[in-house]
């Protein structure tokens, strides 16, 4: 992987994971952040340029998604669930 | 003589309330004071008067007209300063940082990460070579240190940072952390 496209990838992937991490409402939140985590994990081996730059696009249009989500989560948040009380630290 | 009469009637409301119109007061009587020290012998007398009358406001005595005028103004400036600190805000202070206390910090939010084995980590340990991790757990662990301080990790120095001893070298160089 050319060292430009690694840079992209990683800034992409923390644009990404601060964009999940806004989410008020829990289910959301955590399952944006895992699915996230995992659709990186599951091509950490892609080694074609033309297919990095193809999950690139899908990575840049699914952070519109996620910041659409997340402003129309923003105007319709609740009240935490019981899980989110009393845990202390924030855990990635 | 109209003057001085109209200072101590001055100085009379400003026995009653101590507060900025005592200011004014004072500050009346001063400039009365001063504009008449240079004239005769009766406004002298009548300047002890005014002394006289004075002298409950500040907390000493004070010996001459001179000294007189000076003490009003201290005053004066002493309530100034007081309604200024009344008006500041007060922020929660927080434990200064050191060396060893952001250390600790980073330390403990390493072995928070799942991925991390506590057992394994020290200072130098590199976090991809020694703890086994990928560069996409080295940006979410920058991206915890981001929370815990408090502030921004540009992308271009993250990617350098590739043991808990640089995070913590990087963090106190950005907050000017000396030893």
């Amino acid at each position: 992987m050319a060292a430009s496209s690694r840079s992209q990838v990683l800034s992409l992937y923390k644009l990404l994971m601060k964009e999940s991490s806004k989410f008020p409402s829990y289910n959301y939140r955590t399952y944006a952040l895992r699915r996230v985590r995992d659709a990186f994990k599951e091509n950490k081996h892609v080694e074609d340029s033309k297919t990095v730059e193809v999950l690139l696009n899908k990575a840049r249009d699914n952070l519109a998604v996620l910041q659409r989500q997340v402003s129309i989560g923003q105007m319709y948040a609740t009240q935490k669930i019981v899980v989110e009380e009393h845990r202390g630290k924030k855990t990635i | 003589r109209r003057l001085l009469k109209q200072a101590s009637v001055s100085v009379r409301f400003a026995l009653w309330d101590r507060s900025w119109l005592s200011v004014m007061a004072s500050r009346v009587l001063g400039r009365c004071v001063r504009s008449l020290s240079l004239s005769s012998v009766r406004l002298c007398l009548g300047g002890t008067a005014v002394r006289a009358a004075a002298a409950p406001l500040p907390s000493q005595r004070p010996f001459s007209l001179l000294s007189c005028s000076r003490k009003t103004r201290q005053v004066y400036q002493t309530e100034i300063s007081s309604s200024v600190v009344q008006l500041c805000r007060r922020y929660g202070d927080q434990p200064p940082l050191t060396l060893g206390n952001i250390e600790d910090r980073v330390l403990y939010v390493l072995k928070l990460y799942d991925k991390v084995n506590p057992e394994q980590l020290t200072v130098t340990s590199h976090f991809i070579k020694d703890l086994g991790l990928d560069s996409l757990d080295q940006v979410e662990i920058i991206m915890a240190m981001e929370d815990e301080f408090g502030f921004e990790i540009p992308d271009v120095d993250a990617e350098k940072l590739m043991t808990p001893e640089d995070i913590v070298m990087y963090i106190s160089d950005k907050k000017d952390v000396y030893e």
